[in-house]
């Protein structure tokens, strides 16, 4: 009868009865795997936060990130990491020397910048301020989320979803919320990943006909751009430098971000010399850290963590944030449309978030859809990736006065 | 302060701040656009006229292209001095 009890206690069948709570998490990341899987919702991170989920709430499997009071040691010190690895497990390990430290963003930055494009920007310069005005998102449910009861730091985070990038959406949390990591990543990504259905949904309901069909290209053989560009390497690869140097002078705490990124970017534009740098950052680097980051982050949703009501409130704020930003780029073009001669598509503002370069994907369809001549892409990534750079400072305007 | 006149007080800065960078963006973007125009042309655009200057058959669009397609396949060290019809 007793071996029977003891095989019985060695497996996690008394855990899930006591626990029942870990099998909806099971679920939970049964549902995201799916998504990720069969519907491709932004697979390369999706897939693994799952999986980091499930490996979490296995019961026994010591795989759960636990929250930083158990690391903690008397006198604001912490344990070391062999002594986290072996008091809690190597996915603390991991979580607690790349996640904590707030490591892997910026390397993830890194390879964005190395996938970046300024191009499209400084060859349409003036629309990088709809990226600026897709930020209102942020502060508005930043707001919001502070009169429902949710800590400055915590309502910071997430507003934060907003800005429509997964890897400042995570550093921004883990400096400034980091119990609340695994819910705004999911919301995040999951975010990013309906960019397809949000902001045709908003630009439906903000933007007439009329508007839609305003086409960029003859907009520009009517008013045509002063500055043309002779030499665009020689300007993409002084840009990086030049904007790296400046910004970080008036917002030095979104370097970690924005430096990265803009190092990244000198990489790629540098060309055939360092082009194993470039091939580096953008292939294993990044990819290894996208799993790392994924497989930590989904670790942080036990049960304990994520079945409350402020997940709920997470993600429906962040569905909010997002929209909020999408109608406030619409709304500056509409204003600036009120002023100037030359008329801006409306659907440039609605990219202004820095999910690319889907957002301008989806928008260069919408305007294909109104009008079969209107190719709106090179000018939706103008303000697409002037976006990137708003939502960066932006975390970092709020790390600098919450953190 | 309340939280919330707070949360206003740093809805302020941050969108301030983000309309501040993205003008330094917009700012020196045409500056080092100026910059470039004026000191480094590229060599290319400098061929292109040279070669479209003597070649009356061709118009500028075609010309860069072959400039260009000669410039990548040769590394940089082939020049187009004339381009003929046959």
């Amino acid at each position: 009868m007793s071996i029977i009890e003891k095989l019985y206690h060695m497996t996690a069948i008394q855990d899930i009865v006591n626990g029942p709570g870990t099998l909806l998490m099971l679920v939970i990341g049964g549902v995201l795997l799916y998504l990720g899987i069969k519907k491709k919702y932004e697979p390369l991170l999706l897939i693994p936060i799952a999986f980091g989920l499930i490996l979490a709430n296995l019961p026994g499997g010591g795989m759960s990130v636990v929250p930083s009071e158990f690391i903690e040691l008397d006198g604001h010190r912490y344990k070391n990491l062999f002594e986290i690895a072996n008091d809690h497990g190597i996915m603390n390990f991991l979580y607690y020397s790349l996640i904590k430290t707030g490591f892997l963003p910026p390397i993830i930055f890194m390879g964005v910048g190395a996938l970046t494009d300024f191009g499209p920007m400084l060859r349409n310069l003036r629309l990088a301020f709809f990226g600026a005005a897709a930020q209102i998102g942020i502060f508005a449910v930043l707001l919001s989320s502070i009169a429902l009861g949710f800590t400055p730091a915590e309502a910071a985070s997430l507003g934060i979803i907003g800005g429509a990038d997964g890897p400042t959406a995570i550093y921004t949390t883990i400096m400034l919320a980091p119990h609340l990591l695994g819910p705004i990543a999911i919301a995040a990504y999951s975010y990013m990943a309906l960019v397809p259905v949000i902001v045709p949904l908003v630009t439906r309901l903000l933007c007439s006909e009329k508007e839609l069909k305003i086409n960029m290209k003859e907009m520009d053989k009517l008013y045509p751009s002063k500055n043309k560009i002779k030499n665009l390497k020689a300007v993409k690869i002084a840009f990086p430098i030049v904007l790296g140097i400046v910004v970080s002078i008036f917002v030095p705490s979104s370097v970690p971000l924005l430096g990265m990124l803009f190092f990244g970017n000198l990489i790629k534009e540098v060309g055939v010399t360092v082009a194993r740098l470039s091939d580096a950052a953008t292939g294993s680097i990044m990819n290894t850290a996208t799993i790392f980051l994924g497989l930590t982050v989904g670790a942080t949703m036990t049960s304990e963590v994520f079945l409350n009501s402020r997940t709920i409130m997470i993600i429906v704020g962040g569905f909010i944030a997002f929209a909020i930003s999408i109608a406030g780029g619409i709304a500056a073009v509409k204003v600036y449309n009120l002023l100037a001669r030359k008329k801006i598509n409306p659907l440039i503002g609605a990219t202004g978030l820095s999910a690319v370069p889907m957002a301008s994907r989806v928008a260069n369809e919408i305007a294909l859809k109104y009008d079969s001549k209107n190719h709106v892409l090179q000018y939706c990534m103008a303000s697409n990736i002037s976006g990137v750079i708003g939502s960066a400072v932006a975390a970092g305007v709020l790390i600098s006065f919450l953190g | 302060m309340s939280d919330l006149g707070f949360a206003l007080q740093l809805m302020g800065i941050g969108m301030i701040t983000v309309f501040i960078i993205l003008s330094l963006v917009v700012l020196l973007g045409n500056l080092i656009i100026r910059f470039v125009n004026q000191y480094l042309p590229e060599e290319v655009s400098r061929k292109v006229e040279q070669v479209a200057n003597q070649t009356s058959d061709f118009n500028r669009k075609k010309v860069a292209a072959i400039v260009s397609a000669v410039k990548t396949v040769t590394g940089g060290k082939g020049h187009v001095t004339k381009i003929e019809k046959l």
